[in-house]
């Protein structure tokens, strides 16, 4: 009982991760950064929701597409405000950048949608279905199945298609993409923009489950963040799965060791993982030549 | 050769006055100020940690708060007991840095977001910890009441908490300096630079980076110590993440690097916030905004922006090389212990790339490793060099087994090398490249300087002695290619090494040149060295090597002089395929129809930041003539192949492609214009298939039937056939070459441009890569050819053009110009013997 | 050299930063005093509602010519939930902007770090919130620190009696914010059952982001919990509310102050009548004038607040109006802005009859601490409302 509970808990929020981690994935594999800011877009999906579906009353299904394209417009700035003045010139402030930038976004949000947290109303998250005798949110169970789906999406989107190809040939060789007539500079910006609208959905997916408010994504920012590396940031599924593998660890510890240790086991498991494995758990090496 | 004294610096001058001032500014003010005056030294001394890590070792960490709380919990937790803060503060300093040795076992493995990730779930654990630990740490609500420090007797309130903090400041800073300049602080450079090359100068990158994570972290720990009597107070809530965030921003705000980075940075971070505390719910906002703008405005750091305003001091000139016995110096007494590689086989995931491999390279000569691509040369190098572990087989030397010893050890078993491709660390100076590997691995004191004035003499005769006669005090990454290889050499040199292993050191020189390499080879061998080549040019080979051993497809197949070498009719048929180089001219001289010019460029200015490469360049290219663009290394054939292709921006000058001046446009545009390079290097999707490599170079025609397409062009690269679905990263250089090549054509250019296409492949196949080109040539191709082999250019091309120094100085029919006899001698050396 | 707008602009920013680093605001006519709380983050909200509550009172006083015939003013800065921001704030506010007494947020720690620098320098620190027990029993032979709020040991006791009372516990479990609030009700909590004979079935820690507590509420279910102690802010409480929906473990629910700090009925949905809680003061139900009197001021003077339910939180309003009273009344009493007057003022105060009560007597030597177990209520949402529970 203990230890389905646990799990059902786990894969919720960790497909979760697994779906902001997706975001941390696209970015570094096409332009080997990050957006510090993912947790900020986590917010900001949530709070784009509640006031276009809830405060100006919108659609819902409406709502929500708009959100998460604003999010990935959002992508589009912080790559040309935040990351590209500095990746380009082989700086590395676009890590401090975008963390400043997170502060300031988190902060303007505070000041025009409100102090106070704010529930987000939804069908799938107010009665409980029963499984195995369990509670269950019908949201948990779509949040996975989102989850998965995406990562399935990806996949193949990147493997199969012609756009995807050309995305993955300015992973591997920019230059080289370039001679193909590939605009490099967009396949990196669209890369922020999925990134950040992957935030966005995740964002939207979970306010229900909790409330929303304006530092509400820094926590998942940071612990997708884990998940990403744990699971090796340049292997989609690797992501995906860690994200999931990272929920569960929580709950299970939280279950059977209690919650004092949660923070301290997961992240101990993250370090303990990268000492064993430094590319993480699906990840590859670069080969490396002499 | 004692380590010299270092001389009173500006930079110490400068600690000095600055930590003066803000003692006559603590002693002078309230509580407040003296309060804040602390926290800006406590913040500087964290960043000077960090700045080592950051700055001298390149490694970033986001949990340095974990060690700052370390250190104030140590120094709270004593002072709770009544033990004195004198020794609070160094057990403090110690035990931080013995965290940071733990953390660096598993953050050594690691690079770029996983490094900074362990940093960060270290930070986090940190805190939990502080949490739990209730016991000891007070838990959530922490530790107050603790006992004030006193120096004799004198309690610690904030003012001599903040004098305290200057001066531990103003020292670290001092320390940063003093370690910046030593052996350990270069050897930490070095190993940021080029982990590699630093490994085969005898540097234990593990060790280096332990290094500088444990005293990074005993810096944040004595930080820390100080602060929780300053405070009077901590807890958890205390160090928050963010607060590691801020000290890593005071690194980088300042300027990573940089001797005062640190203390600029940490004065903007602890003061931007407290003169904007006016602005209450608002600060927060505003100083994310306002350091927003500091990165926007000084990307490098704030030091790096003041930097440009400074004034360059006047360099001295060099010192001339002093008259040193170097014979003495590399002959070691003449140790005669030979190399002996024996039976040695490795395979890569089931492939074998070496098997049963045994030679012996003897002290005093040079030993040639030869064979066509992929035979396995760079392999056995590596196995010899220590970078792989072979799976059978022995290196020795002198009875000392080699195999399997880590490189750095066997670098220091007198076993040094240089790379296919540079491995300079890049941001020393020439001559601080040379003294590193003059300490053999072998760092000394961390506070005392890399090199007294007798080392500094002998780097410069070594430099000297390897022919390198430019500036020593230019940082390596903006010298020639030439200069390159001779610094890599002196360096290697300088470790006194028994055995060099040479790994194609001729490849991207010109003839000259490789004639002068070849003595400097002598030279070496002549001082008593074992020589170890591996190199294509076989006229350098062939002239310089007392034994030459041949490889193909991993073994052995031939060994010997060089006469008996050239006669094996063996080697004739594996390395040189059936006949020596060739290339088709055309059978009926082109004639130029009028008009039709696809590509041209009128008066043409390129180049990088001030310096310009290429200097009002005309060339056209009309339908259907293929032209060669010839010229000497550094003549600017590659910038001008970029400049056309877009790959360089901005450029002055028109570049036109069917009557449009694209002198503007990104690359992508250009591409998608119909202008197709083939570039230097291959430039693979090395994890895609060959496949996919073929249909990207038409991304920019999606509708074509590409697959038919593919069909034909495989007819075109039979070997390509079998190789369709292998990742293209898996393929030999001549294979990768076709591929790139194939790719270009599925563009259906209008203009086909190649960049080096011959270099680094083995002769059968430049002859293959020609046939190629003269095929294209006659089924109409428009061709814009650069290739070191200036003969077979000229044969396959239909016309010239010879740059010199970024300017084009003749333009003739190839014909002509082949048999132009001033041409070859100004400009090309000595042309390459074709048969 | 020419000067440029450029090279003038910078040098005024210069002047400008030198001048605001150097020198105190402005020498004056005005008592001022200074509120160092959470004004931007997770705890913005309890930031504003203090500032709002001090403003009123303030409004009030200056309305009626201030205090010793000045007018009085409050000076705000964010501690941003870190107490080493908020004990260098405390800092400034007292060496550089002089204020006369400092006021204190919602964070127990940044207010323990601030006490010994209080005390230090003999200026009076109010606090108008964090509970923590030994804000004021600091245990310093000079203490300035006084409160107008609830404290941990006393709320622990009164929510244990009322479990007691109501329930029947026989084995209850705690379900606490693992921050320093809820390992102070920890400690309380654990002493008032032990007064009391009492076992627990275990003690359980959530965090702020934890989106499910499902797991540490099956680990009391299993142990037998037959109630919850519950102390979080608003939004992990519902986090708690929400999870115990799903698993349809329906137990009372006792908990300390936090959901009153905003929204509950709409984070928490039906169930978050289930959860009673403690307050010191409540505009719910019948309003006194005096509630009804600053109700309408506060939405005159903050135009947001349309409703009770945008008085969020109202003890936040109810306590800082309160302390703010109380303060100028000891200024009043000790006739200066000397620190060690002031103090002496607070226990020289007799009778004020505030918003939360009629204080008599409110603060001595002994006692500094102004609302007592008999000020708590229990109440809980309806509807999105607070009402008052009957004992």
């Amino acid at each position: 009982m203990l230890l389905f509970s646990a799990i059902v808990s786990g894969i919720a929020v960790g497909s979760m991760y697994g779906l902001i981690a997706l975001g941390y994935h696209v970015t570094y594999v096409v332009s080997s950064t990050v957006n510090f800011a993912q947790g900020s877009c986590v917010m900001l999906g949530a709070v784009l929701g509640y006031v276009l579906g809830i405060r100006l009353g919108l659609p819902m299904p409406l709502a929500i597409v708009l959100s998460i394209l604003l999010c990935g417009l959002f992508g589009l700035v912080v790559e040309r405000l935040l990351v590209r003045p500095f990746a380009e010139r082989g700086s590395s402030a676009w890590l401090m950048a975008t963390v400043a930038g997170g502060i300031v976004v988190d902060n303007v949000v505070l000041f025009t949608f409100g102090k106070e947290p704010r529930g987000f109303p939804s069908f799938l998250a107010a009665k409980p279905i029963e499984i195995f005798g369990m509670g269950v949110f019908p949201l948990q169970i779509v949040i996975p199945l989102v989850g998965l789906g995406l990562a399935v999406i990806l996949q193949f989107a990147f493997q199969r298609t012609a756009k995807g190809k050309a995305m993955l040939a300015v992973v591997q060789n920019k230059r080289a993409a370039q001679l193909m007539g590939i605009n490099v500079r967009r396949a990196v910006a669209l890369s922020f923009a999925l990134s950040t609208a992957l935030a966005g959905l995740a964002g939207i997916l979970i306010a229900p489950l909790f409330s929303v408010q304006s530092d509400m994504g820094t926590l998942f920012g940071i612990k997708a963040f884990a998940a990403a590396i744990l699971g090796g940031i340049g292997s989609a599924w690797g992501v995906m799965l860690a994200g999931i593998l990272y929920g569960l660890i929580e709950a299970l510890v939280t279950s059977f060791a209690g919650s004092s240790y949660t923070q301290i086991v997961a992240f101990a498991v993250v370090i303990a993982a990268l000492a064993i494995r430094p590319n993480g758990l699906l990840g590859r090496a670069g080969t490396r030549k002499v | 050769m004692a380590p010299k004294r270092m001389p009173p610096s500006t930079g110490t001058l400068a600690i000095v006055i600055i930590a003066a001032a803000a003692i006559a500014v603590a002693l002078a003010s309230e509580s407040y100020t003296q309060f804040v005056l602390a926290l800006v030294a406590l913040t500087t001394i964290v960043g000077v940690g960090l700045n080592v890590l950051l700055g001298l070792s390149g490694q970033v960490s986001l949990g340095h708060v974990g060690f700052y709380a370390i250190g104030a919990y140590v120094s709270a937790i004593l002072l709770g007991k009544g033990i004195s803060f004198w020794l609070a503060l160094p057990l403090a300093g110690a035990l931080a840095g013995c965290i940071g040795i733990l953390l660096a076992l598993p953050a050594l493995r690691v690079a770029g977001p996983y490094l900074a990730m362990i940093t960060i779930a270290f930070a986090f654990i940190v805190q939990h910890g502080t949490i739990e630990w209730k016991s000891l740490t007070g838990g959530q609500n922490g530790l107050m009441g603790f006992a004030a420090p006193s120096f004799i007797g004198l309690p610690f309130a904030e003012r001599e908490s903040a004098i305290l903090s200057v001066l531990l400041a103003a020292a670290s800073l001092f320390l940063f300096r003093r370690l910046s300049l030593s052996g350990w602080g270069r050897a930490m450079v070095a190993v940021r630079d080029s982990e590699t090359a630093a490994r085969s100068i005898g540097l234990n990158p593990v060790a280096i980076k332990t290094a500088s994570f444990a005293i990074s972290a005993a810096f944040a720990g004595l930080a820390g110590a100080v602060y929780s009597p300053l405070m009077m107070f901590v807890a958890p809530d205390s160090f928050p993440f963010s607060q590691s965030i801020l000290f890593l921003l005071a690194v980088m705000v300042g300027g990573a690097g940089a001797q005062f980075g640190p203390a600029v940075g940490a004065a903007i971070t602890v003061l931007l916030p407290e003169l904007l505390s006016q602005l209450a719910e608002y600060r927060l906002l505003f100083v994310g905004a306002l350091l927003l703008a500091v990165l926007w405005a000084a990307p490098s750091g704030v030091m790096g922006l003041l930097a440009r305003f400074v004034p360059r001091r006047e360099r001295k000139p060099d010192a001339a090389p002093v008259d040193i016995d170097l014979r003495a110096f590399l002959g070691r007494g003449g140790a005669t212990e030979e190399l002996i590689v024996k039976g040695v086989g490795i395979s890569f995931g089931g492939v074998k790339a070496a098997t049963n491999v045994s030679f012996v390279a003897h002290p005093g000569r040079i030993t040639s490793l030869i064979g066509p691509n992929g035979a396995g040369k760079s392999t056995v190098l590596n196995v010899i060099g220590g970078f792989y572990q072979p799976d059978r087989g022995s290196v020795t030397r002198g009875g000392v087994e080699l195999a399997g010893l880590p490189a750095w050890r066997v670098a220091r078993n007198g076993i040094a090398r240089t790379y296919q491709t540079t491995q300079l660390f890049g941001a020393m100076t020439v001559l601080d490249n040379i003294l590193i590997a003059l300490r053999g691995g072998r760092l000394g004191h961390p506070l005392s300087a890399l090199a007294g004035a007798a080392d500094e003499d002998i780097a410069r005769a070594l430099l000297a002695f390897a022919g390198y006669g430019g500036r020593t005090d230019l940082e390596a990454r903006y010298l020639a290619h030439v200069d390159l290889r001779l610094v890599e050499i002196a360096r290697a040199l300088a470790t006194r090494p028994r055995v060099l292993l040479l790994d194609e050191p001729a490849a991207g020189l010109l003839r000259s040149d490789k004639n002068e390499l070849g003595e400097l080879l002598k030279k070496i061998a002549t001082s008593g060295i074992a020589v170890i080549l591996v190199e294509h040019d076989m006229q350098l080979v062939m002239t310089v090597s007392d034994h030459i051993v041949v490889l193909d497809a991993g073994e052995v197949i031939a060994s010997g002089g060089p006469a008996q070498i050239r006669s094996n009719p063996a080697v004739l048929k594996a390395y040189l395929g059936a006949s020596d180089m060739q290339a088709r001219p055309r059978p009926v001289p082109w004639t130029a129809p009028p008009g039709e010019v696809v590509l041209s460029s009128l008066k043409l200015d390129a180049g990088y930041g001030a310096a310009p490469v290429l200097e009002n360049v005309s060339l056209s290219v009309r339908a259907g003539e293929m032209v060669a663009l010839l010229g000497a290394n550094g003549a600017g054939k590659s910038t001008a192949m970029q400049a056309m292709t877009g790959l360089l921006r901005p450029v002055e000058g028109s570049i036109i492609l069917n009557d449009e001046r694209i002198d503007s446009l990104p690359a992508y545009l250009i591409a998608a214009r119909g202008l197709a390079l083939v570039p230097e290097g291959r430039q693979m999707f090395t994890e895609l298939s060959v496949l996919d490599n073929m249909l990207l170079g038409a991304y920019t025609r999606p509708d074509a039937d590409l697959r038919a397409e593919a069909e034909a062009l495989l007819r075109r690269f039979p070997r390509l056939r079998d190789r369709i679905d292998t990742r293209a990263g898996l393929l030999s250089g001549g294979e990768q070459q076709m591929v790139a090549i194939a790719r270009a054509l599925m563009a259906k250019p209008k203009i086909l441009l190649l960049d080096e296409p011959s270099l680094g492949l083995a002769p059968a196949m430049i002859s293959e890569l020609f046939a190629v080109l003269a095929d294209l040539r006659d089924e109409g191709v428009t061709i814009l050819l650069v290739d070191q082999m200036a003969t077979l250019a000229l044969k396959v091309a239909d016309r010239g053009y010879v740059l010199q120094s970024g300017r084009i100085v003749q333009e003739d029919s190839a014909a002509a110009l082949a048999h132009d006899p001033a041409l070859e001698a100004a400009y090309l050396g000595r042309l390459e013997t074709v048969e | 050299m020419p000067v440029t707008l450029r090279s003038l602009s910078r040098r005024a920013l210069l002047v400008g930063a030198a001048v605001a680093f150097s020198m105190p605001a402005f020498a004056e006519d005005t008592i001022k005093f200074g509120l160092v709380a959470a004004m931007s983050g997770q705890s913005a909200k309890s930031g504003e509602a203090i500032m709002r509550g001090l403003s009123l009172a303030m409004d009030e006083i200056n309305a009626k010519g201030g205090v010793l015939g000045k007018k009085l003013e409050l000076v705000v800065r964010d501690d941003e939930s870190n107490p080493a921001r908020g004990v260098v704030a405390a800092r400034e506010l007292v060496q550089r902007e002089k204020v006369a007494a400092l006021f204190g947020g919602l964070d127990t720690p940044v207010s323990m770090a601030i006490v010994p620098f209080a005390n230090q320098s003999r200026v009076p620190f109010m606090g108008v919130w964090a509970a923590g027990t030994a804000i004021t029993r600091n245990g310093a032979s000079d203490n300035y620190v006084f409160r107008v709020s609830a404290v941990d040991a006393l709320v622990d006791r009164a929510l244990v009696d009322y479990a007691i009372k109501k329930n029947a516990i026989k084995k209850p479990g705690m379900i606490l914010i693992n921050n320093s609030w809820g390992e102070s009700n920890e400690g309380g909590l654990k002493a008032a059952l032990t007064d009391k004979g009492l076992p627990f079935a275990g003690i359980e820690k959530f965090q702020d982001a934890d989106v499910d507590v499902v797991p540490q509420l099956t680990r009391l279910k299993d142990e037998g919990a037959d109630a919850l102690f519950l102390v979080a802010n608003v939004a992990p409480s519902s986090q708690v509310v929400k999870s115990l929906d799903r698993m349809g473990w329906n137990v009372p629910i006792i908990s300390h102050w936090g959901p009153a700090g905003g929204r509950f009925t709409e984070l928490a949905g039906p169930s978050a009548a289930n959860v009673h809680f403690i307050q010191t003061f409540s505009f719910a139900g019948k309003m006194s004038p005096k509630a009804e009197a600053v109700f309408e001021a506060l939405k005159k003077k903050y135009p947001e607040v349309k409703t009770l339910a945008d008085v969020t939180p109202a003890v936040g309003i109810a306590n800082a109006y309160d302390a703010m009273h109380l303060t100028a009344m000891a200024v009043e009493k000790a006739g200066s802005t000397d620190g060690t007057k002031i103090r002496d003022g607070f226990y020289a105060i007799d009778r004020y009859d505030g918003l939360i009560k009629a204080y008599d007597k409110p603060f001595s030597e002994q006692n500094h601490d102004a609302l007592s177990s008999g000020d708590y209520i229990f109440t809980h949402f309806i509807e999105g409302e607070i009402v008052p529970l009957t004992n």
